[in-house]
């Protein structure tokens, strides 16, 4: 290898170009620019392509990355691309809002010496620039099989699934009931985390391998499952989770205490413009608003209250700022944001009338021995309760899977937890009790990454082709 | 099964010796007593260069060939009664003592002569005096008898001769391996050998008493072998020679003998049947070598030439040889290859006593002619008192060299004599000049592939031969790019093949073999001088009939063919255009082995049908076809062709996707391949270079063969061989887990051990490869071989182990050290341990019965890990925490501040490795061990690295070398090119400090138990065996993978030789290599270790994150570096860390003992039957046959498992030493000095060391310099003279010494001049021997005469002045200044990057002597380089002044004519104005 060995000590970790906070709360666009060739080859020369490559360990597709670090290093854009394509559907999507900072990077061995590489920044780079040179998968060698797959949900799993499929000579038909794909990618995630155009442009991607896709069709609602069944050689279910979790405290059902889930999808529906009538418009320009909860999605919450222009976010959340599960970045983007934070506070309580919400009642934690999943407790502190006073509430406590109820006609098993039961070892992964159907994603194994619904999809991809003998 | 199945890892066919050695001749074949007395006396001086068993009386075996006493063996035969013709012969034979089997071998012997009309006079019992012998011989005792045997009167000498031979070659054949053993049958010599210590051969034999034996040539030879088990019939001389040393290539030889056996055809041997096999394929590498000469003899060569022909000189890289004998040895190769390694020959047929070295001249071998007319050739000089007056000549023989007595004619022939006796015999230099053509290198073949793969295609061959991106991105490309072979760092922590669950290539069960201890590996970079990948291709012929059809061969530089090479091969003008085309493809429904029957067939149809190249090729894949892997089927054909006596008819090439690095191409060749082309390579390349990965405008093929090129010769050198010729077939290989299904037909003859895959195994494997390769979705693998990769191959060091076992050390917490265990402890089987399980002994006991956390501790050492691999801080952590626990770091070989000696930061280890990097007496001297580091399991059979960016400012004071200059440490110690040596090297650091325990790290092969005998032997106090899995800071990837075997094979098969040999008892045994737990430990004492070396896993716990980038100086974790902002910055280790390593994986010990039911450490050790075999969790695993590591077969139980004596003393007690010591060490301790004197013989090694021990121990190596002790000595010094001396040590030798002089000086100053009344010119005549101031670092040497081959080798500091010099002067020197005031050999100042010579160049051939890589000379102009000659001129003045050297009062008396004739020679790095401020700044 010809680079410089202490390239890592002499160029610091650089980031792309931030949009300054004050600015980026006025729209909703991505904040972060995007590197030149230049400045994305440095960085990535960065990388001591380490005996044990902690980073592609960490990642949940096991992406190859120092070895697609080192073709951007070199100058060989495309190559990188195919390389990064064949361990993920979705990377210029998942260098965008996956939490490099507990995966990769925060693997990464530099992270403890002058800074990660900026791994997630360089996956971003590689697809939007080699796309936009007109690089796009090379299925010359792929032949038709003439196997057929349906596939329930253009999500990341299922994407992904479809990518997989389509590499492997089996055409599929993504089902999703919204108008655009891409599911929590599209409705879900804000814009200035992920700007549209970028599944728009995977869209066009994923068409141009012959996948094709069928949107505005709620699978049981407007097409039975059975045709499924009956049209397709197997049949891929991604439909994520959507169910949205409660507090289970008194005062939930009051009028401006908001569920992140449609108050995301609502502001979604208006900046793609679509009809609102799906997905009204929850506006909390003026408000002061307490988010409830410590991940993503709280994030995401706090982030478009800001830019709906509300009058005050505050996140409160009943752990320590060390133990939430947000994103280390997300949080600090929020705070610059200008969210405030209190940490150890747990709801008890929301009040107001029917008039709307007054405030919440909270009451202070201290963090406890760790539970067997390792996590550690918050305990409530006696007698150090207060009231957050507020006129929105936003509850961002995670979704859990909601099976419907055909699934029992067609013998699909679930957990308890209503999750779908899988096959996740032996020959054929990710088949359900159902052997000519598959599933993966959140509705498998519960609200999660991105990435990891990516992986699932990929996964139960390839169960599908050993399944039809590909 | 075949034969070389043992149940357990014995194998009596690894064992080596190695000795002393020499002859005494009459010039004028005058007979006398005195010869024969002299030669035993001579011999006895030797016995410190042979081994001695417990009983102290018994030896390795010595003996003596005698030139046919005629007029003794007349006189004792008549006195029985026998009635001796004139022409007459006597034989000594060793029968068995059991009266019915004794006379069937008398009775073949008699018969197979009748056979050939010869009668036998009468059988004489040797008279013996069992007295003599030491019980472990008496043991084996045979009954010793003389044959008389007449013959015609009529008949020659020469015919007679014949005719003996060929009965006796026909009697051992039918008496098959049976204990009848004939040492000597012949007219022309009589042998006399045995089992006992050389002063106790005449009381053994009271023949050699009498007066009246009178012969004019004596051989003598004294043995140290690996093996107590003593055997009679391996003693030496054999029938003709003696022999110092080992055959390296012998298995290649041996076959090749067998394979050319038709060749052997004279009028002269009428029954070539007698002569099957032509050498023999069991015994001693030096007794197959005796059979060949024989039969060379026999055909009717002389031993001059056939000696030339069987260990020729390096001709192929010397520049000024003579182009006759250059024709002599070209026209030879194409017949013969050599049979190479270090070898000192010593033989006599009765016609010519000669003395021969090998080309590298690793054997020393010095002479002296007196005025009555004798020659005395011997390992060291002074091996009789002659009277220096008497000299007429002194001298020794350099590499490659002979030198001959012609008894007949009473003549001396020199090296030059014989070499033009030799050239004149045939007009070679004619034949050679029709005969030979050459491969038209000028066409550039730029594309290297004429017609390029299309992507798929390629992607299909890619997928196919299981070649990954890894592997093309990290090995191919960096070849092809570097010219040189990947460099890595840490360790191989995959498992071995048979156990992977990959698709592992066969190449990846075939470890490469190298030389440890009793043979040395060659360093192939500095001293490529006598490495050759000369091959030649041709048809060979009758060996007694040379005629100019034997010159018709095609000469290629390199077995590595571009496609234009192969073009012209294959086309009409080499051999018109004529050749059999095997394509390896076959029907996918044929079995493997069916397919290699068709494969062999197809190729022994085309060699019968005349075709001279047989063309293996798998170039042309089919669907439905499979190919079978190249190096099964080139293994298959080779055999079946030397089977059928076919092999020397034709010529393997073998066009192949499967070899992409050197290992793979050095696998074909030494399974039988004469040349690869390797056109995967090349399309890949084509490929990657088409894709703008690589600068297309280098020649990337041409670049990759340079590349493949140093490969090979670094694997070659490992074993140390020097000719590709001798390589090819040598199958110099061991096989770890292949069946015998493949290894009997395919790789017959290479040792493997414990079973594996099979044929139907890699068949699949082939299908599974085939399915993907068709596939065109499939992408190519992503490799996880070198680095991890998620769904790669298994590491064992993964990121979850990593970061498992740093949380633990961090938190302290035991129960986090048990997540890390369970992760290596279950993991999927990676080794061969762990397909073992623990047994209990009984039932559980509770903790606290088993012994304590701090009595287990002490069995634990780091593993030598040098300071500037490691930074200091890691360094320091590290001996810190041992120290605290009560154990033992290791220094590694990079010196040590002395600010550490006496603290705790002390290492208590101190190694000394081939760069002898600041080793003094006083870093010697603080030292609980002393460890030899012989080889490394990461890389064994080569030298330390460490790049020159790693060496700052610190690294090079400590290490006496220059900042910035990579250090690569030889291949071998300079000192140890053989067990004795080893037994030298041991002895010198006892004296220099008798307290330490020394101990030897080996690496584990096949034979390390016998190794380790050895060194037992030789007094080693411990012994480590690594295995392949161990770490290293920088190590080509190639080492990594390739070498060594597992530590489980190497520990077991040591434990059990030394238990067989009943030594265990006298040395302590370690193991090392990938130990991680507590469970590694217990299983490792289990196979018979005490003692635990830890080196990655100690490092992990500092902060480590096996980021394999320790060579790059850019270890991020600041471990690995020299980088201050690292160190400073990012490395977070303490020695608590690892403090807590060590106390968990003790206290796993502890537990799981608990379970076990064992209370103390000790029971554990050697406890086999507490190991039980598991079941495999693939098909191949469960095929492995382990039962021979747990073996105790042939092994008494009452035999100890651990070591139980203190120290393990030598033999010689050194008593010279000891009354220097007494006599001066008043003067030490009072630091008040004085002078001495002593009278010194060769026996008297290591003179010099123990006071400097004495002194250092008191005053550091410099405390004594204002108060000196001045030892004046007369005689002939040992081995060793003034090694590790000090400041204020002064020792002034008058007479000459042996090798080694000034080894490891500090400080002090060594005079060695010849006596006043000397009779020879001291400027001619060799003073000192071999390797002078190895190491040294500092001090002053004037030697009034030649040195030896490696004059100041890693020289750092010491000045010297001598009067001419061997080889190889200055190699590896990094400082100091050496002055030559005569001529040198060749290869001077390689490797030399520090430090200058001023060398007088007389004859104006320097040019041409010195190595031009890295030095460069310059005349001492008057004008601007003053100072120099000043310089130059006050050091000649210093010699004058102290040797009284009469040449060099005549250089000063004549100063102005020869100043212009010195060179001064520096490195080309090195400023000329700067040379005397870095002389400076040394002292």
């Amino acid at each position: 290898m010809s680079k410089y060995p202490l390239q890592f000590l002499e160029v610091p970790r650089k980031d792309p170009e931030k949009e300054a906070a004050e600015e980026r709360i006025k729209h909703f666009g991505e904040i972060y620019g995007a590197y030149d060739g230049a400045d994305a080859g440095a960085q990535a020369g960065r990388c001591l392509a380490c005996g044990n490559p902690y980073c592609e360990w960490k990642c949940p597709v096991h992406n190859y990355i120092p070895n697609w670090l080192a073709l951007v290093e070199e100058g060989k854009l495309f190559e990188a691309a195919d390389l990064s394509h064949q361990t993920n559907s979705l990377p210029e999507i998942c260098g965008r809002v996956c939490p490099q900072d507990r995966l990769c990077e925060g693997a990464c061995t530099l992270e403890d010496a002058n800074g990660a590489v900026t791994i997630g920044s360089i996956e971003k780079y590689i697809t939007d620039t080699a796309v936009a040179q007109g690089w796009r998968p090379d299925m010359s060698n792929v032949s038709d099989t003439g196997k057929r797959v349906g596939i329930v949900g253009a999500g990341p799993a299922g994407l992904a699934a479809a990518d997989v499929l389509a590499r492997n000579g089996i055409r599929s038909v993504v089902f999703d009931a919204y108008p655009e794909i891409g599911g929590l990618l599209t409705y879900g995630i804000p814009p200035f985390k992920l700007e549209k155009h970028i599944v728009r442009t995977r869209r066009e991607i994923l068409e141009g391998m012959g996948v094709q896709f069928v949107l505005n069709t709620r699978i049981g609602d407007d097409k039975p499952f059975e045709e499924l069944l009956d049209e397709y050689d197997a049949v891929f279910l991604g439909m994520g989770t959507y169910e949205y979790v409660r507090g289970g405290f008194p005062g939930e059902g009051l009028p401006g205490v908001v569920d992140a889930l449609p108050y995301l999808v609502g502001n979604a529906y208006r900046e793609l413009g679509h009809d609102e009538s799906d997905a009204p418009y929850i506006d909390l320009q003026g408000k002061h608003v307490v988010v409830l909860g410590g991940g993503d999605t709280g994030m995401d919450c706090n982030r478009t209250a800001i830019r709906q222009g509300a009058a005050s976010v505050t996140c409160a959340y009943r752990r320590d700022e060390e133990n939430m599960p947000g994103s280390r970045r997300e949080v600090a983007n929020s705070k610059e944001e200008g969210v405030t934070f209190l940490f150890n506070r747990q709801p008890l309580e929301i009040l107001g009338n029917e008039t709307g919400v007054t405030g919440v009642r909270v009451i202070e934690t201290k963090m406890g021995a760790p539970a067997p999943d390792g996590r550690r407790r918050p305990e409530p502190i006696e007698g150090s309760e207060t009231i957050l006073a507020a006129d929105a509430v936003v509850i961002a406590f995670g979704f859990r899977p909601d099976p419907p109820e055909w699934f029992g006609d067609f013998g699909i098993d679930t957990l308890d937890s209503g999750r779908v039961l899988v096959r996740s070892m032996g020959a054929i992964p990710y088949q359900t009790s159902n052997p000519k159907v598959f599933a993966g994603g959140d509705m498998v194994r519960g609200s999660d990454l991105v990435v990891t619904a990516v992986h699932e999809g990929r996964e139960a991809a390839k169960g599908i082709a050993r399944f039809l003998g590909v | 099964m075949t034969e070389r199945r043992v149940k357990n890892l014995l194998d009596p066919d690894l064992h080596k010796d190695s000795c002393g050695f020499g002859l005494i001749a009459n010039l004028d074949d005058l007979p006398s007593h005195w010869v024969v007395a002299t030669a035993i006396d001579a011999l006895a001086r030797l016995t410190h260069r042979g081994a001695v068993a417990a009983d102290g009386k018994t030896g390795d075996g010595c003996g003596l060939l005698i030139k046919f006493p005629e007029s003794f063996l007349r006189n004792v035969g008549e006195e029985l009664g026998f009635t001796l013709n004139t022409r007459f012969a006597a034989g000594t034979v060793f029968l068995s003592r059991d009266k019915a089997r004794g006379d069937a071998g008398r009775k073949a012997i008699s018969k197979a002569l009748g056979q050939f009309g010869l009668h036998v006079a009468g059988w004489r019992e040797v008279p013996v005096d069992p007295s003599a012998c030491g019980a472990q011989a008496l043991a084996t005792m045979p009954r010793i008898e003389q044959v008389f045997v007449n013959g015609r009167d009529t008949m020659p000498r020469g015919a007679f001769n014949r005719k003996l031979f060929l009965a006796r070659r026909r009697a051992e054949k039918r008496l098959g391996d049976s204990d009848t053993y004939v040492a000597s049958l012949s007219s022309a010599t009589i042998s006399y050998k045995g089992m006992v210590m050389p002063a106790a051969l005449p009381d053994f034999y009271p023949d050699l008493r009498d007066p009246r034996m009178e012969s004019s040539v004596c051989v003598f030879h004294q043995r140290f072998s690996t093996n107590t088990l003593p055997e009679w019939k391996l003693a030496q001389p054999f029938r003709f020679l003696a022999h110092n040393g080992e055959i390296n290539t012998i298995r290649g030889n041996r076959n090749w003998a067998t394979a050319r056996a038709k060749n052997f055809v004279s009028d002269k041997l009428d029954d070539i049947s007698d002569l099957d096999p032509i050498v023999s394929l069991t015994g001693s590498d030096s007794s197959s070598l005796d059979n060949m000469l024989e039969v060379l003899r026999a055909g009717g060569m002389d031993v001059l030439q056939a000696m030339r022909i069987l260990i020729p000189p390096a001709w192929q890289t010397v520049d000024n040889i003579d182009p006759d004998v250059r024709a002599f040895y070209e026209f030879w190769d194409g017949q013969q290859e050599p049979w190479d390694g270090p070898a000192g020959i010593v033989l006599t047929d009765g016609h010519y006593a000669v003395c021969c070295l090998d080309r590298n001249g690793l054997r020393p071998a010095r002479y002296v002619i007196t005025g009555d007319r004798h020659l005395t050739v011997a390992s060291e000089v002074g091996v009789y008192d002659y009277d220096e007056r008497d000299v007429v000549e002194k001298g020794r023989l350099g590499p490659g060299e002979m030198l001959a007595v012609d008894l007949v004619n009473g003549t001396m022939l020199d090296n030059d004599d014989i070499h033009d006796i030799l050239k004149s015999r045939a007009p070679y230099k004619k034949w050679l000049k029709r005969g030979v053509r050459y491969l038209d290198s000028l066409l550039i073949d730029s594309r290297m592939a004429a017609e390029p793969f299309d992507a798929e295609t390629l992607a299909s061959y890619q997928k196919m031969f299981n070649l990954s991106r890894e592997e093309l991105r990290e090995v191919v490309a960096v070849i092809a790019k570097a010219e040189a072979e990947p460099v890595g760092s840490m360790g191989d922590d995959t498992p071995m093949a048979v156990l992977s669950q990959k698709i592992r290539s066969p190449f990846d069960y075939f470890r490469q073999q190298f030389a440890q201890v009793t043979n040395p590996p060659i360093d192939s970079l500095r001293e490529q001088i006598v490495m050759s990948l000369q091959t030649n291709i041709g048809g060979e012929s009758n060996l007694f009939e040379i005629g100019p059809h034997h010159a018709e061969q095609v000469i290629i530089n390199s077995p590595v063919l571009s496609q234009a090479k192969l073009r012209q091969l294959l086309g009409p003008d080499m051999f018109g255009g004529n050749h059999t085309f095997v394509d390896l493809n076959v029907d996918e429904n044929l079995g493997l082995e069916e397919a290699l029957g068709q494969i062999c067939a197809q190729v022994e149809k085309g060699v019968r049908d005349g075709n001279l190249i047989v063309m293996l090729s798998d170039r042309y894949l089919e669907k439905g076809k499979l190919p079978v892997h190249a190096l099964l089927a080139t293994g298959a054909v080779h055999h079946h062709l030397v089977n059928t006596g076919l092999r020397c008819d034709c010529n393997i090439i073998v066009e192949t996707g499967v070899a992409r690095d050197a290992h793979q191409i050095a696998c074909l060749i030494g399974y039988g391949a004469t040349l690869v082309y390797p056109y995967l390579v090349y399309q890949s390349l084509h490929d990657i270079a088409q894709r703008g990965n690589i600068d297309k405008q280098q020649q990337l093929g041409r670049s990759y063969r340079r590349g493949i090129r140093k490969g090979l010769f670094k694997i070659m050198s490992k074993m140390g061989i020097s000719a590709i010729s001798s390589y090819r077939g040598a199958q110099l290989f061991e096989i770890v887990g292949l069946g015998d299904d493949v290894v009997d037909r395919c790789f017959k003859g290479t040792t493997s051990r414990i079973q594996g895959t099979n044929f139907d195994d890699l068949w699949y494997d082939q299908k599974q490869l085939a399915q993907a390769a068709w596939e065109p979705r499939e992408t190519i693998d992503q490799g996880g071989l070198y680095k991890y990769v998620h769904g790669g191959e298994y590491h064992c060091y993964n990121p979850d182990v990593i970061a498992t076992l740093q949380k633990a050390v961090r938190t302290g917490e035991y129960a986090d050290y048990e997540e890390y265990a369970k992760l290596v402890n279950q993991r999927p089987v990676a080794t061969l341990r762990d397909l073992m399980k623990l047994k209990p002994a009984g039932d559980p006991i509770p903790l606290d019965e088993v012994e304590p956390v701090e009595s287990i501790l002490p069995r634990f050492d780091s593993a030598g890990m040098s300071l500037g691999a490691l930074s200091p801080e890691a360094h320091e952590a590290l001996a810190i925490a041992m120290n605290r626990l009560g154990a033992r770091s290791n220094s590694g070989e990079g010196g040590e501040d002395p600010a550490r000696y006496g603290t705790e930061r002390m290492s208590k280890i101190k190694q000394v490795a081939s760069g002898r990097f600041g080793v003094t007496a006083e870093y010697l001297i603080n030292a609980e061990v002393i460890q030899i580091k012989i080889a490394q399991g990461a890389k064994p059979g080569e030298g330390g690295q460490l790049p020159g960016h790693k060496v700052n400012e610190m690294i090079a004071t400590l290490r006496y070398a220059k900042p910035g200059v990579g250090l690569i440490s030889p291949p071998p110690h300079h000192d140890i090119y053989s067990i004795e040596d080893l037994a030298q090297l041991i002895f010198d650091l006892k004296q220099v400090n008798p307290e330490a325990l020394v101990s030897v790290k080996l690496v584990a092969e096949p034979g390390v138990g016998t190794i380790a005998a050895g060194v037992v032997k030789a007094y080693a106090d411990l012994i480590t065996i690594s295995g392949y899995d161990g770490g290293t800071g920088a190590s080509p990837l190639s080492s990594v993978k390739y070498a060594g075997s597992p530590w489980e094979l190497g520990l077991s098969e040591t434990h059990q030789v030394l238990r067989a040999q009943d030594m265990r008892h006298q040395v302590r045994l370690q193991t090392d290599g990938g130990l991680k737990t507590g469970l590694d430990v217990i299983k490792a004492a289990m196979l018979g270790a005490e003692s635990f070396g830890f080196g990655t896993g100690p490092m992990v716990a500092l902060g480590c994150k096996y980021l394999r980038i320790c060579h790059l100086n850019n270890c991020a974790t600041g471990v690995a570096t020299q980088n201050n902002v690292l160190r400073s910055e990012y490395f977070i280790g303490l020695p608590e860390m690892v403090v807590n390593f060590f106390r968990f994986i003790a206290e796993e010990v502890r537990r799981r003992m608990a379970e076990l039911g064992v209370a103390k450490f000790e029971d554990l050790i050697g406890r086999t039957d507490m190991l039980e075999l598991k079941e495999g969790e693939t098909v191949r695993q469960s095929r492995l046959d382990l039962s021979p590591i747990l073996s105790t077969d042939g092994l008494a139980k009452d035999t100890p498992q651990f070591c139980t004596d203190p120290k393990n003393e030598p033999f010689d007690k050194g008593e010279l030493a000891e009354e220097i010591v007494e006599t001066c060490l008043p003067a030490i301790e009072g630091k008040t000095g004085g002078r001495f004197g002593f009278e010194i013989r060769n026996f008297n090694r290591s003179i010099g060391a123990r006071l400097a021990g004495e002194i250092a121990r008191r005053h550091g190596n410099h405390g004594m310099a204002d108060a000196p002790l001045d030892i004046l000595l007369r005689g002939t010094a040992g081995q060793s003279f003034g090694a590790w001396t000090v400041a204020g040590l002064n020792l002034t030798l008058e007479g000459d010494a042996n090798d080694y002089v000034g080894k490891g000086m500090n400080g002090g100053r060594i005079v060695i001049r010849p006596p006043e009344d000397a009779g020879y010119i001291a400027r001619d005549t060799a003073i000192i021997g071999n390797t002078c101031l190895y190491g040294a670092t500092g001090g002053e040497l004037y030697a009034a005469g030649r040195a030896g081959e490696r004059f100041a080798v890693r020289n750092s500091g010491a000045n010297a002045v001598i009067e001419g010099a061997g080889d190889h002067c200055c190699e590896y020197m990094t400082g100091g200044v050496v002055v030559v005031l005569g001529k040198t050999g060749v290869n001077f100042g390689a490797g030399m990057t520090g430090g200058f010579a001023y060398v007088l160049d007389v004859e104006r051939d320097f040019v041409d002597l010195y190595n031009h890589q890295l030095i460069d000379i310059h005349r001492i102009n008057p004008e601007t380089m003053e100072a120099h000659l000043h310089h130059l001129r006050e050091l000649i003045l210093t010699h004058v002044e102290q040797t009284a050297s009469v040449w060099g009062d005549a250089i000063l008396e004549d100063y102005r004519s020869f100043a212009p004739k010195f060179w001064l020679v520096k490195p080309k790095a090195a400023e000329l104005g700067s040379l005397f401020a870095s002389l400076s700044q040394a002292a």
